[in-house]
């Protein structure tokens, strides 16, 4: 079969290999594909969790990506992803608010900062300094706001302190007063 | 069977991937953070690995030569796919910390190396020896690298595979209040592997002798 198709054989083989691995991983996607989804979904929840313990329920607004939570069929506060510029790249971070300017609490879920210096803003010393604090009230206190920054790690504090401060004030429009 | 063992064996002390050879170091740079993501790109790596070189040998006589090089890329990113799906699905949290270097596997000089250079010449059983040895070797020297760094860098062991599955190992005295933060970084990295690499290079001359 080689000698009969000549020159056409390598182009032949490729195509046979380029489809045989197409269906099996059009069969792997399948097979694992809401399994992936769930997962994701248990993380959005997890993360959500660490913000409102006594979250119930979650829910979704495609347009403005704010997730409006609730316990027992009441609403108790929304919270929304903000990115933040740190010193190894972009900071995730997940802002929970009790009503339109009143900061719940924050959770950095995702960072490449130092480690033993910048890493610090996971740590509850840091976050904790967000919870009940007004949005206007989010700066660090060099800059006249009321978080103290890290020592040795100003710049991935100020990252922070603007990704929180820049999402709210984004979001506040689409939220209820 | 003689020659499966030498294969196998070869794989680890001859040619090891990362200590002989030096392929691979990116991956091994960029992950071995913790040993956790060592023994976690090591399993991804040798899954790959072995599944190749088992399709890369079975093929090899229906592959034109001059096509050779795609094909066996197209089946290398097939299992790194599969194996990226199957992790994703089932230990996210691990392929959240190996995040984009589990995808890279495809250009990980190790497995293509390997491919090219034995899997495609030798028949299906020195294959799977030569895929085994290879990825027994990078393992270790992966466990080796991440163990270092890990209990260097923060002063602590811990595996941290699935949420709630949390197991603490032990906290180093001294290290554990004030661990040597350069381990962790890619400079610490470079050290560790370069002093490795010269250690395993002199034990080489030592046996040869």
């Amino acid at each position: 079969m080689k000698d009969k198709l000549g020159q056409y054989y390598p182009i032949l083989a490729l195509t046979v290999v380029v489809f045989i691995s197409i269906a099996v991983l059009s069969g792997m996607d399948s097979f694992t594909r809401d399994t992936i989804q769930y997962q994701k979904e248990l993380k959005i929840q997890r993360m959500l969790n660490q913000l409102f313990r006594e979250m119930s329920a979650y829910d979704f607004d495609e347009s403005t990506e704010i997730y409006t939570i609730t316990a027992d069929d009441t609403k108790i506060g929304y919270a929304f992803l903000g990115v933040g510029v740190g010193y190894g790249g972009n900071i995730d971070i997940v802002v929970g608010l009790e009503n339109k300017t009143t900061l719940r609490g924050i959770a950095v879920i995702a960072h490449a900062e130092t480690p033993g210096l910048g890493d610090k803003i996971l740590l509850p010393d840091f976050t904790d300094k967000f919870v009940g604090l007004d949005i206007s009230e989010v700066n660090l206190t060099r800059d006249g706001g009321k978080v103290d920054a890290i020592t040795g790690a100003t710049i991935s504090s100020r990252a922070v302190v603007d990704g929180v401060r820049n999402a709210a004030m984004e979001k506040a429009e689409f939220l209820p007063d | 069977m003689a020659k499966f063992w030498k294969q196998f064996l070869s794989g680890i002390v001859i040619t090891n991937p990362l200590f002989v050879l030096a392929l691979g170091l990116c991956p091994a740079l960029a992950v071995s953070v913790t040993v956790t993501n060592g023994i976690g790109m090591s399993l991804a790596t040798a899954f790959v690995l072995l599944g190749s070189a088992i399709v890369v040998s079975s093929i090899k006589n229906f592959v034109p030569n001059i096509v050779r090089i795609p094909i066996f890329i197209v089946v290398i990113a097939s299992f790194v796919t599969i194996a990226d799906l199957t992790l994703k699905a089932f230990i996210p949290t691990l392929a959240d910390s190996l995040g984009i270097f589990l995808p890279l596997i495809v250009v990980n000089c190790i497995i293509m190396g390997r491919a090219e250079a034995f899997g495609s010449k030798h028949p299906v059983h020195l294959a799977i020896a030569d895929a085994l040895g290879a990825a027994v070797g990078f393992a270790i020297a992966m466990i080796i690298i991440s163990f270092l760094r890990e209990v260097l860098g923060t002063g602590q062991l811990a595996f941290k595979v699935v949420p709630y599955f949390d197991i603490h190992l032990f906290t180093l005295p001294v290290l554990g209040t004030d661990p040597m933060a350069l381990f962790i970084l890619p400079p610490g990295a470079f050290l560790l592997i370069g002093l490795l690499l010269a250690l395993f290079r002199r034990l080489g001359v030592l046996k040869s002798e």
